[in-house]
């Protein structure tokens, strides 16, 4: 089928499509002719795959042209959140089965009487334990009773199970008691989809890695048939290329790895997203930038240092207070509730608030005209002139400011703020908010916000972005080609990808390299064989070393990038000074006289594919051409205290190296950035707009 | 509801804005000790707060932490102010004390303090208080004066004008069992305290004194005002009601007496705790910052549960009277070391009196102590003292109104609270877990339940010494309206494959265990809530089928009859319930309502 077809990676389409929770969008890479395309649609939640077909009709290609298929969706953090994932089982060691109910125990909403904690994804009924148990060390405690499995297994034989996760204790030391208890359910189970943990995690800590495994079975049996399905569409429509899915970590994995991981899929547009802005930094020779996302609910941000994205090893999916665990690595991304669609509210005690409740897409915003009558993010855009009537969509969807005013003063006037005052405050309260989700994954992490471009994109960040960097100290920003379909555009820049990870709990000083080289050769091995298998041959294969370190007597790790030579050498004094700088900048504190641990050894095995060249825009002069200027138009900028006679600018018609100095407005399709007055823009070869934030 | 403000000059926006800020500062502070800290109880449990502080030593803002320390803090952070004058407070100075009396808590409490500093004036302070695993004293022993509970620093400067103190870290190195894990701690709290300190002064920076000043004070107005009109709803008059704690360790089943009385006129509440027991022999005292602390939790939790930052706007509405020598308040030289566990069932008590005045706003009682046993030893490994607290384990909380309680869940005197993984635990310690699960039938019958205590078996691989402090194993988590008490907290050791349960209190002292015994925790359910015999029956064969209720207690507890397949007999059932309520009650059956 489509992953085994063998396909020059010279000429054809290379086509992305990313799926979000309100579009369907498309970039597509002509690798003869250089030509990117764009699609956008709404997506068919009953049946995603006539959205992707509506974006490839939209931007009039032919499957049958592409030789690479990449795909990202929220299909399985929509099943996982809105609950609609399979009947599934959890197969677990002996004493265990309640530690994936238990959790933690934390009560973070702590004065709350009516607090509640995350609801397991399978039921307790549906819990069933194995007698087995292994040893802190991998050593067998006492041995998997084959038997007693088998008999479990049979009986659950006819009562709807479609799925099965397997957890065995300290499986990560030793698989061998999952990886059979999987073999014996496939025996038995034909058909259901199984799912050990030791597949998707090999770092310690039960419940996140119960968690991990039962959430990949409950998403597996959707998403793998969703999958399935979409290939199934592809091959009919006569695609004969590679199918790829983009993983929580940005990189790409084959269509069959992905219906057998789907966890993995959770966070792909976000990641893609970020993806995008670091090809964006490697052709402008950026090294470090902030990839800065807002869409309708939410805002993102995520980082780039030295040339790379960020990573965690684990995040918390569907809020602190409820939240179900996902161990596996992800590009760590920073999210706050602040969006276009984010309600201001007067709360109890007089108290204004933005968000987190968003008005969504229905009723949406004020100005929507569907019925919303709280006024929004979107609302104040409108009421300050950054939004137009006429103009938004292109045009394609009229907004009615008086709803907006209206909604305004309902807030506003038991303020005593009238309406404009009111719109730049709900401004002003949204830039504060999302910038703490920019200083989360900076200056949290002792990096210098101030340092880094922040790379602008999703339909509603152009028009914040200027604040955002003015309130952080951030003094360069780019908006990227097309911001409106980032996270496809990114996805065309994505790698293959296979991300290890193996706890060793060693000290440093006592550590055996054999030990550690042996580690890192296998996870070298399997990665090696994974891309191998692939139907596409990478330009090359990368292989990048790193340990989570920590003090004797810590717990918490931190991931110190080790450059080979250091562990061919054996230096053990070079890795402890790598480890106590990052513990330096992260912390603020290291203590170099502290002997220190190796937790766990990472491998980052890295296909390189080749990247789309990028679109040269055609060389203008300093000044816009005069067909660049749209209108001007009145637009509210809080330093000046006053509506400024404001130029706007239409994107599609700005020339290499033309200046713009704020403030003015640059519209299009899908997105409006704004500079304020002292910014200054430049159009770059490549149609990115550079802007330099005035102090 | 007004819309004037102490200040306005300071409008609605500038006060969201600055509000984000305090609790990215807060969240930020916690999230840096967290991540350094060297012993589990920190960096796991996070047994942990951090806060920002007024001038005077007003809550500007707590992070998330421990419910019960939200005046202990301040008060110390006042004391610390009192103690030295501001005057005599320098740039780069950080104060310290463990002092139970001043912090309310025990010694294991060590409270970091760093003035805010603005235009070369003091304007606020950052705190930071940790729970340091070892502080000296007794090691698995009752105690019976703070003498024994290990190392007491007074008020003092860790760091004047930025140079650390030596003398005192060395006296402080020489006094506890673990110096290393002792003061990779101290450098996590001082890495929390600077970090507040320096966003503290980012923010003012940003927008100015007045503005942030005035907005705190606004922030605490808001609060304010959102706990009187809370307060307002509640039916005037006087409430009052009694529990009771095990015993205090030294007078084994000798019942301490918890008793509150609620006086609620207009939007003004008093929490008169003047009748609870004298302070006691036992470790299990708390100090007159704890006290307050008990009211003032639950009278957040009835009025402000969700307003954050915490601050002291929340408490202006409420009076205490908390005498001096009872065992919330208790004076010098008495006992701390265990100072958590019966200020929990004194706001449980508080929210008892409370249960006809405001029956949708209360909860039955829950398993309220963290079960959380101390274990130490000489590894075999490397022939070291090893000392772990396994926990806490979680237990039930109380049904509501509206609702059942929740399950295995940490009690009230501790809020993002994380329990210990038994992967880590086994990788580290000569343990092994046996079961960690859930204890059927444990939770308080009634038309809401209870939510369910859970329960741990750890073996040990070499010989170790356990040591519990728990209480409310008679005194069980009371059912509110006619739901039913639950099961208690209760602890068990296993000899040579012989079950030892039957102990007079759950407090056991160093008993030495050999390898391959066990000792067995359990933490109680949390109360019911209303008539079981009214609990709809599909809900309750629910519970039977999910293994929560046995179908034993099904029937003799809410009357309702589930086959062996799980499925709810309706009309066996509409026939036990009818003479149940007819007064036909079972022999067996004693209704035990709170």
């Amino acid at each position: 089928m489509s992953g085994k077809a063998q396909k020059s990676e010279q000429g054809g389409l290379r086509i992305a499509v990313d799926i979000g929770g309100t579009f369907t969008d498309l970039a597509a890479f002509d690798e003869s002719s250089g030509a990117l395309h764009f699609g956008k649609a709404l997506s068919t939640h009953g049946h995603l795959v006539d959205g992707i077909q509506d974006t490839l009709n939209g931007a009039k290609l032919d499957v049958k042209d592409g030789y690479l298929f990449l795909h990202g969706s929220t299909i399985a953090i929509n099943t996982l959140l809105e609950r609609t994932g399979a009947e599934t089982a959890l197969l677990i060691t002996e004493g265990f089965r309640d530690i994936y109910e238990i959790g933690r125990v934390n009560r973070p909403d702590a004065y709350n009487l009516f607090f509640s904690k995350h609801e397991p994804l399978i039921r307790r009924s549906l819990r069933f334990e194995i007698p087995e148990r292994l040893r802190a060390d991998g050593t067998v405690h006492k041995a998997l009773d084959e038997a007693a499995v088998r008999d479990l297994v049979r009986s659950l034989k006819g009562r709807g199970i479609e799925s099965v996760a397997v957890l065995c204790l300290h499986a990560y030391r030793n698989p061998a008691h999952e990886a059979r208890v999987k073999e014996i359910v496939l025996e038995e189970l034909p058909g259901a989809f199984v799912s050990a943990s030791h597949e998707l995690s090999q770092e310690y800590r039960e419940f996140e890695r119960v968690s991990t495994v039962a959430a990949n079975a409950y998403v597996g049996p959707r998403v793998s048939a969703y999958l399935g399905e979409l290939e199934s569409h592809l091959a009919a429509a006569g695609f004969r290329g590679s199918f790829y899915a983009v993983q929580s970590t940005g990189g790409l994995f084959p269509i069959e790895h992905a219906r057998r991981d789907c966890v993995r899929m959770l966070e792909s547009g976000p990641a893609a997203g970020v993806i995008g802005a670091q090809a964006i930094c490697a052709q402008m020779g950026l090294g470090d930038a902030i990839a800065f996302d807002m869409g309708g609910t939410t805002a993102k941000a995520g980082v780039i240092a030295n040339g790379e994205p960020l990573t965690t090893s684990s995040a918390l999916i569907g809020g602190y207070e409820k939240a179900l665990p996902i161990q596996i690595p992800m590009i760590d991304i920073f999210e706050v509730g602040t969006g276009g669609g984010s309600i201001a509210r007067i709360g109890e005690g007089n108290a204004l608030r933005v968000g987190p409740q968003s008005a969504g897409s229905m009723p949406g915003p004020a100005c929507y005209g569907r019925g919303g009558v709280e006024p929004t993010v979107t609302d104040a855009n409108l009421i300050l002139g950054r939004l137009d009537e006429k103009n938004f969509l292109g045009g394609e969807m009229p907004l009615d400011k008086d709803a907006s005013l209206s909604a305004m003063r309902s807030v506003g006037g038991r303020l005593g703020l009238d309406e404009t005052t009111m719109a730049d405050g709900i401004l002003r309260i949204a830039v504060t908010q999302m910038s703490h989700a920019v200083k989360a994954v900076t200056t949290e992490r002792g990096l210098v916000a101030g340092n880094f471009t922040m790379v602008v994109y999703g339909g509603a960040g152009p028009l914040h972005g200027s604040a955002i960097a003015r309130e952080i100290g951030i003094r360069r920003m780019l908006i990227p080609f097309s911001p409106g379909h980032f996270s496809a555009y990114g996805m065309l820049f994505s790698d293959l990808r296979y991300d290890y990870v193996r706890s060793l709990f060693k000290r440093l000083d006592e550590v055996s390299f054999d030990d550690v080289k042996a580690m890192y050769a296998g996870m070298e091995k399997e990665g090696r064989a994974a891309i191998d298998d692939s139907a596409v041959r990478p330009s090359e294969v990368r292989l990048s070393y790193a340990a989570d370190m920590r003090y004797v007597g810590q717990e918490h790790a931190v991931t110190v990038d080790l450059p080979t030579d250091l562990i061919e050498r054996q230096d053990r004094k070079a890795i402890k000074s790598a480890f106590d700088r990052v513990h330096a900048v992260r912390y603020g504190t290291s203590a170099p006289g502290e002997p220190a641990d190796l937790v766990s050894l990472r491998m980052t095995v890295t296909g390189l594919m080749k990247k789309p060249e990028p679109r040269a825009v055609e060389e203008g002069k300093t000044t816009p051409e005069q067909d660049a200027l749209l209108r001007r138009k009145p637009v509210y900028f809080r330093d000046s205290k006053a509506f400024v006679p404001t130029p706007v600018y239409a994107r599609t018609k700005l020339r290499r190296g033309n200046e713009i100095a704020g403030p003015a407005l640059i519209e299009e399709h899908a997105s409006t950035t704004v500079l304020q007055p002292g910014d200054q823009l430049t159009v770059d070869a490549f149609g990115n707009l550079l802007i330099a934030i005035g102090s | 509801m007004t819309t004037e403000t102490a200040n306005p000059a300071i409008d609605a926006i500038t006060v969201e804005i600055i509000r984000n800020g305090l609790l990215a500062i807060t969240e930020e502070m916690k999230t840096n000790l967290m991540r350094t800290a060297y012993n589990l109880i920190i960096y796991e449990a996070l047994d942990f707060t951090v806060g920002l502080f007024t001038v005077k030593g007003e809550t500007i803002s707590i992070g998330l932490g421990l419910p019960m320390f939200i005046r202990g803090m301040a008060e110390t952070v006042k004391a610390k102010i009192k103690h030295f004058g501001l005057e005599n407070i320098h740039p780069g100075d950080i104060l310290v004390t463990n002092d139970a009396y001043i912090t309310g808590s025990h010694l294991n409490h060590f409270t970091f303090t760093q003035a805010v500093y603005h235009e070369g004036e003091i304007v606020a302070f950052a705190c930071c208080m940790a729970h340091w695993l070892d502080v000296g004293g007794t090691l698995g022993q009752v105690t019976t004066d703070i003498f024994s509970e290990g190392i007491q620093i007074p008020i003092v400067k860790y760091q004047k004008a930025g140079v650390v103190n030596q003398d005192l870290i060395d006296i402080i190195a020489m006094n506890v069992r673990l110096p290393e894990r002792a003061m990779g701690d101290l450098r996590a709290q001082i890495t929390a305290v600077t970090t507040g300190e320096r966003r503290f002064s980012e923010l003012l920076q940003r927008y100015g004194k007045d503005a942030v000043l005035g907005a705190v004070s606004i922030l605490m107005d808001q609060s304010e005002a959102i706990a009187r009109a809370n307060t307002r709803n509640i039916p005037d008059g006087v409430y009052e009601a009694e529990s009771y704690m095990d015993d205090d360790g030294v007078e084994i089943g000798q019942r301490i007496p918890i008793k509150v009385r609620v006086e609620k006129r207009g939007d003004e509440m008093t929490i008169d705790l003047s009748e609870v027991s004298k302070q006691v022999r036992g470790f299990y005292n708390s100090g007159y910052t704890t006290g307050i602390a008990c009211a003032q939790v639950a009278y957040k939790c009835l009025t402000t549960p969700t307003d954050y930052p915490v601050n002291d706007g929340s408490f202006r509405s409420l009076k205490v009277i908390m005498p001096m020598g009872r065992v919330i308040s208790a004076e010098r030289p008495f006992p701390m070391r265990v100072w958590m566990t019966f200020p929990m069932t004194v706001i449980d008590t508080i929210f008892k009196a409370l249960a006809n005045a405001i029956p949708d706003r209360v909860v039955a009682g829950h398993h309220a102590d963290l079960v959380f046993p101390n274990i130490h030893g000489i590894s075999q490994k490397d022939g070291r003292l090893f000392i772990v607290g396994i926990g806490p384990l979680g237990g039930g909380w109380g049904a509501k109104q509206s609702e059942d309680g929740v399950s295995a869940t940490v009690c009230m005197n501790d809020g993002d609270t994380h329990n210990s993984p038994t992967e880590q635990l086994e990788s580290k310690y000569p343990v092994l877990v046996e079961r960690y699960s859930l204890r059927t039938d444990s939770a308080g019958a009634g038309l809401n339940r209870g939510g369910l205590g859970a329960e741990m078996v750890v073996q040990a691989l070499s010989p170790f010494s356990v040591t519990t402090r728990i209480d409310r194993v008679h005194c069980k988590p009371w059912g509110l309206h006619g739901g039913l008490e639950a099961a208690g907290n209760g602890i068990g050791i296993r000899r040579d494959g012989v079950w030892e349960t039957d102990m007079p209190n759950a407090k056991i002292f160093s008993v030495r265990v050999k390898k391959g015994d066990a000792y067995l925790m359990q933490s109680g359910g949390g109360g019911g809530f209303g008539d079981p015999l009214a609990r709809e029956p599909e809900k309750v064969a629910h519970d039977v089928r999910e293994g929560y209720v046995s179908s034993q207690s099904a029937q003799d507890l809410y009357g309702v009859v589930v086959t062996d397949a799980g499925t709810l007999d309706s009309g066996a059932t509409e026939r036990l319930r009818t003479s149940r309520r007819g007064g036909g009650r079972d022999e067996n059956f004693e209704v035990i309502a709170g």
